[in-house]
């Protein structure tokens, strides 16, 4: 059921991951005003949001073969990885506003108390984390497999056309204090070559994590289904 | 924002100086207490090595949070794991 050398890919992302990690800390960065050390966010929070977008692409794929599959059957795989992408997906956006907003609480509002800064990327990560919350409760409203699995896979699709709109448009036009927003350079004007040595690493290597995680529990759920129906039908 | 400082018109020789303009500033400065709030305790460690552990807060948030993800699955698999006899007994 594991794709095969599944052990060897998830050891070559946790050796990646590490040298991420060490680069992150180890590698001398440009010191800046109020920013100083923690430009170093930008190897952590960036990519999170990174493998969030994998993560609903990847449940939104799954939830396109949902639809393409005959009505007279339950897609199990398909439906059960359209959920389990989406779960993980939200759980990295989840970390990534938490981060979001440890970074600016102690850099940028120092003194202020504030925890959340109504940044409209901020708060349109918000609103997209909403909108695949309401995902999970749909599908909890059905019992009937097929029904829970075509139904919440419509929404997918919708939740997922939503994405660059709320987090990439609409932050752009508004004032912001994330690059490429209005009175902004952007993320390629300022980012400087030694901090890209370890950020397009950290995005591939966050999306391996996510990879890793999202498969063991594609393979746990797989398990589980697995059991549920073998124990329903010799059930006397 | 620009501050003009218009010296004092003084057309005069004897024209008496205000108040405290022969008072050197420093010995001003000196004596008055520059109004400042202490920072609060959680800004005064954040801010402290040129904000390292802002850093250090953001990493402990995403490895705590993995964290969470293995020992859930773990407890998962233990959960399955623990059906499996039953199954051998059923068949």
């Amino acid at each position: 059921m594991l794709p095969k050398y599944y052990r060897a890919i998830c050891i070559g992302i946790a050796v990646w991951m590490t040298a991420v990690l060490l680069g992150a800390f180890l590698l001398d960065i440009p010191r800046l005003n109020i920013l100083e050390h923690t430009a170093r966010n930008l190897y952590f929070h960036v990519p999170l949001w990174f493998a969030m977008m994998a993560g609903f692409f990847v449940s939104a794929y799954y939830s396109l073969q949902v639809l393409r599959s005959s009505r007279q059957t339950y897609p199990l795989e398909a439906d059960l990885r359209a959920e389990q992408a989406a779960l993980v997906g939200a759980a990295f956006g989840l970390l990534g506003l938490v981060t979001g907003m440890v970074w600016a609480r102690f850099t940028w509002y120092v003194g202020t108390g504030k925890w959340w800064n109504f940044d409209p990327k901020q708060t349109m990560a918000a609103v997209q984390l909403l909108i695949y919350g309401a995902y999970f409760m749909l599908r909890s409203n059905f019992e009937e497999p097929r029904s829970r699995s075509r139904i919440s896979a419509v929404y997918n699709l919708f939740a997922a056309s939503t994405i660059p709109f709320l987090l990439f448009i609409v932050p752009r036009q508004m004032e912001s204090l994330h690059p490429g927003a209005e009175g902004n350079p952007a993320f390629s004007e300022i980012t400087a070559p030694v901090m890209r040595l370890v950020f397009y690493p950290a995005v591939i290597g966050f999306i391996g994590l996510f990879w890793w995680i999202y498969t063991q529990r594609v393979h746990l759920r797989l398990l589980e289904e697995k059991l549920n129906r073998s124990s329903f039908l010799t059930r006397n | 924002m620009k501050i003009y400082y218009h010296p004092p018109q003084d057309t005069s020789d004897t024209a008496q100086p205000p108040a405290a303009s022969g008072t050197p500033y420093d010995t001003v400065w000196n004596s008055t207490e520059v109004p400042t709030q202490e920072p609060p305790p959680l800004e005064k460690v954040m801010l402290a090595e040129d904000k390292l552990y802002v850093v250090l807060a953001v990493t402990l948030v995403i490895w705590l949070g993995l964290l969470f993800v293995l020992f859930r699955t773990n407890r998962r698999l233990d959960r399955l794991e623990k059906r499996l006899p039953e199954e051998e007994e059923r068949s």
